[in-house]
């Protein structure tokens, strides 16, 4: 069946299995992948997908139940299984459809996104760019581009039938370079809108930099250091930590700021956005996936806890607006709250700045093993890291094989000077460097 | 049904040449339940649901999937392949007649998961949940899941290959989070198997998962803080094989070896381990998380010796893999579903037992660490340098296990560590997880027995 087809077929069955109301979110998804290894593709992929989830409220809870297959028994399974899921859930707190009255800003979501033989000349010369950029760089790893046209579409029973089209381009390179019995890994990684933004040439030569200046890196002895975190590795973090912002663990307590709104939790210089309105932000959108307009929120602001991420279930419990933070891991994942475009925001001092002012110390620049060695619940992190030792503020020397160990909100107050460097090194998650103080390091 | 039709859809995709054709159809229905605060918090049934074309030039793939896996739309799909292959020889193709071959007999499912009512499934983390709870008062958070899929695949291919094969899964993980008021400690176990829900019958006890994971928990809630340096380090057998996965496993897989992306490119027959160390990757066992009686390319699943007594012996292989490296395809081929294209990846990955004393290994380490329980972790493949949490620790004083720590991790090089081992002891256990590559999550189990490693480098936080 055709998706309007199936959707009046679903609704109209719907209306006769004695819901309450009911939602589809669908996703219709147009992807192109390729990867370029020794000057062949290695990898090419073009396709179209789609998939609906259906949210049904009965007996005043919420049920879920999702599907790829858009056949007649589609519409029945799901149904039936929404049905089920709601009759089962035992969570009592108000849940909600939303009737999706309120106005959308209009964003620009949408840029070409290439033709199949230009992302395969793309590719290959990124592969080129970097391995002509040192005699070093041996290899060239993981070079890939992927680029994506989304269509999100909600409807529901209340009335409400609205959808957005975004885009993206993303390409990535891990080039390996090899000095006598020195092997290093570098890494790039652009995020932009779609494929007019890439830019193959710097891609290249900034991964293959991003390899060779690690070449004969060497542990420091353990010990507590001065620290620099890289704006890559401090926006790596910011991706795992953001979890203790979000009001959904707040109120199942799974967050140390639980009770702790307006107060200072961090040092003044840092103020945490979370803005799905972002002009160019990849997390940008113009509703969330509950339907709710976006909007620009301080969660931080000069160090005071301002607001925790909201949807409309976990802003009902705390008497307050949904920030509109709902979200769906998947198109098939339940709603629950998640960051769009979550960024710290710049400071005033210049990069090469804070290197100076620290004097000596160490750069962090890249982290590792963040989805196993970092907790957002208490803050700890124990992480494999790669950087650079300063000395006098100057860059003397690459370090590797070293865990720096810490915990992350101890870190947000003890952090000294921020950056002016802001960037979104991977997409939605953004940071400028910033020293942050003391940090323990685990070397020789 | 797709039989009919298959050869007519292989013949459109290879329309402007390649020399391979293959077509994945993939239907899964699956559960997943979250018990949190001892009530069900969200119940999600999703139904997966398309196929994917593949199409081989040489050493170039190309391929595209679906949702729409009738005819009109697999031919739409497959002359959407035919656009992309660019193919000079212009090969061309007279397709075998379809042959399934003879499989081993599948592994019995008793209860299949689609067979037993949810409220039976909730029941399970309601007991998990219980016994986490009874442990200690600090048990404050108590996060349950119930995960079960059935996967119907059909593969056929342009070699006259057509085979069919259903993966029944089903999978409880129990996260246990212990605060006092001032910190709070996670811990979590998560055991499954390729079985239905004769699961708790047969292998696992939901109390016993619920009450393991709070223990721990609770245990390093008190812990003081790691302190960092390089010691001998002891890591028990069960998750403790996350280390051979994450920083051996990855470099033996043909994605990273046939780009010479890996430390173990080049070094088959050559010695890479201590004379202790046996390794084995065994897609086969009955009843086991990783094992599939298939593989996502259709080959029938191996037992494969990665590592005998410290000699490189085999590597895991895909298909287009193996025509990059010249070598035969090992039943490797794994995707996690039908948008990604199979690669080479591990199934039940282990370090077979080997015949050291558990006691004699910790008596005689002097001072060191204890890794009871590892937690993830994560690899480049390029030099094989990884990062491991340890989930539970002890120091280990004169030979004699002392206190318990937390915050520590592991960190080295994958190549380095495997000639570092110097004990392997009797007992190997497994346990499950699931693995993110290239193809996406797959699950696999990690096993070994207690190993030790002379020296490593122990991350903490302990001021010095």
């Amino acid at each position: 069946m055709d998706l309007n087809t199936f959707l009046d077929t679903l609704f109209t069955e719907a209306g006769k299995a004695g819901l309450e109301a009911a939602e589809a979110y669908v996703i219709e998804d147009e992807s192109f992948q390729a990867m370029a290894t020794n000057q062949e593709i290695t990898k090419y992929s073009s396709n179209l997908t789609k998939g609906l989830s259906f949210r049904v409220k009965a007996g005043g809870r919420i049920g879920y139940a999702s599907t790829e297959a858009f056949d007649t028994d589609a519409v029945g399974w799901l149904i039936r299984h929404a049905k089920d899921s709601a009759l089962l859930c035992e969570d009592t707190s108000e849940q909600f459809i939303y009737d999706g009255k309120e106005k959308n800003v209009e964003l620009k979501l949408e840029d070409e996104t290439g033709e199949p033989d230009e992302k395969l000349k793309f590719v290959l010369d990124v592969e080129k760019t970097a391995m002509e950029y040192d005699k070093r760089v041996k290899k060239a790893g993981y070079n890939t581009i992927v680029t994506g046209k989304q269509t999100v579409r909600i409807v529901n029973t209340f009335g409400m039938d609205k959808q957005y089209t975004a885009t993206h381009g993303v390409a990535y390179i891990m080039p390996v370079a090899t000095d006598g019995d020195s092997t290093v890994t570098g890494l790039d990684v652009q995020v932009r809108r779609g494929f007019t933004g890439l830019d193959a040439k710097a891609l290249g030569e900034s991964a293959a930099e991003d390899a060779v200046s690690m070449l004969h890196a060497s542990p420091v002895p353990s010990g507590q250091y001065r620290a620099i975190l890289h704006h890559r590795a401090l926006a790596d973090m910011l991706e795992v930590f953001s979890a203790a912002f979000s009001a959904e663990n707040v109120q199942k307590d799974l967050s140390v700021f639980k009770g702790r709104l307006n107060e200072t939790i961090a040092a003044p210089s840092v103020t945490l956005m979370d803005d799905s309105l972002l002009e160019d932000g990849i997390g940008s959108r113009p509703f969330d996936a509950e339907g709710v307009p976006g909007g620009t929120h301080a969660v931080i602001e000069n160090g005071v806890l301002k607001t925790f991420l909201h949807n409309l279930k976990t802003a009902k419990k705390d008497g307050v607006k949904s920030t509109g933070n709902a979200s769906k891991a998947s198109y098939s994942a339940p709603i629950r709250v998640a960051t769009t475009n979550f960024y710290l925001r710049a400071g005033d001092t210049p990069y090469e700045q804070l290197l100076k002012d620290m004097g000596d110390g160490l750069l962090i620049k890249q982290l590792e093993g963040l989805h196993s060695g970092a907790d957002s619940v208490s803050g700890d992190f124990s992480l494999s890291a790669k950087g650079f030792l300063v000395k006098d503020g100057k860059i003397e020397r690459p370090v590797e094989q070293i865990t720096v160990a810490g915990n992350f909100y101890q870190m947000l107050k003890d952090i000294k000077a921020v950056g002016s460097d802001l960037t979104f090194p991977q997409g939605s998650f953004g940071s400028p460097s910033v020293d942050v103080g003391k940090l323990s390091i685990a070397g020789n | 049904m797709m039989k009919a039709y298959a050869q007519e859809v292989l013949e459109v995709a290879l329309a402007s040449g390649g020399d391979f054709a293959e077509i994945f159809l993939e239907d899964t229905r699956s559960s997943r339940m979250q018990l949190l605060s001892q009530e069900a918090e969200s119940i999600n049934f999703s139904r997966l649901h398309g196929a994917g074309i593949r199409v081989f030039v040489g050493l170039n793939p190309v391929y595209a999937y679906t949702n729409e896996t009738d005819r009109e739309g697999l031919l739409r799909c497959a002359a959407q392949v035919a656009s992309a292959v660019r193919d000079q020889k212009k090969t061309v193709l007279t397709l075998p007649p379809f042959v399934s071959p003879q499989l081993p007999a599948p592994d019995c499912i008793v209860l299949a998961p689609s067979s037993v009512e949810s409220k039976k499934k909730l029941d399970i983390l309601r007991a998990a949940d219980a016994a986490a709870r009874k442990v200690s008062a600090d048990i404050k958070q108590v996060s349950c899941l119930f995960l079960d899929t059935e996967q119907d695949v059909i593969i056929c291919n342009s070699e006259g290959l057509y085979v069919e094969d259903t993966r029944t899964r089903t999978r409880i993980s129990c996260t246990a989070i212990a605060d006092n008021g001032k910190e709070k400690q996670t811990a979590h176990e998560g055991p499954g198997a390729s079985m239905g829900f004769e699961l708790f019958k047969q292998r696992v006890n939901p109390e016993e998962t619920g009450r393991t994971a709070a223990e721990s928990a609770s245990l390093m809630l008190s812990a003081p803080m790691c302190p960092a340096g390089v010691m001998p380090v002891v890591i028990d057998g069960g998750f403790g094989g996350v280390i051979f996965h994450e920083a051996c496993g990855h470099s033996l897989e043909a994605t990273a070896v046939a780009f010479n992306l890996s430390v173990f490119t080049g070094k088959l027959n050559q010695k890479i381990a201590a004379d202790c160390v046996t390794a084995v990757d065994d897609g086969t066992m009955p009843h086991e998380w990783g094992s599939t009686r298939i593989d996502d390319e259709g080959m029938p699943t191996t037992r494969l010796t990665l590592i005998e007594n410290g000699i490189l012996t085999n590597y895991m292989i895909d298909k287009l893999n193996g025509r990059r490296m010249g070598m035969a395809p090992t039943g490797s081929g794994r995707r996690q579903n039908y948008s990604f294209t199979p690669t080479s990846r591990m199934r039940n990955t282990f370090i077979a037992p080997g015949k050291d004393d558990e006691d004699e290994m910790i008596k005689t380490m002097g001072d060191g660490l204890y890794a009871k329980k590892m937690g993830g972790g994560s690899v480049v493949p390029a030099t094989g340098e990884f990062n491991f949490a340890v989930a539970e620790g002890y120091l280990v004083k004169d030979g004699k296990i002392a206190t318990p720590v937390r915050g520590a991790s592991l960190i080295g090089k994958g190549a380095d560590i495997l000639m570092k081992i110097d004990r392997v002891g009797r007992t190997m256990t497994m346990s499950q997880g699931m693995c993110g590559s290239s193809s996406g999550s797959v699950p696999t189990n990690v096993g070994q027995p207690m190993i030790r490693v002379k020296q490593m480098t122990v991350g903490g936080r302990a001021k010095e």
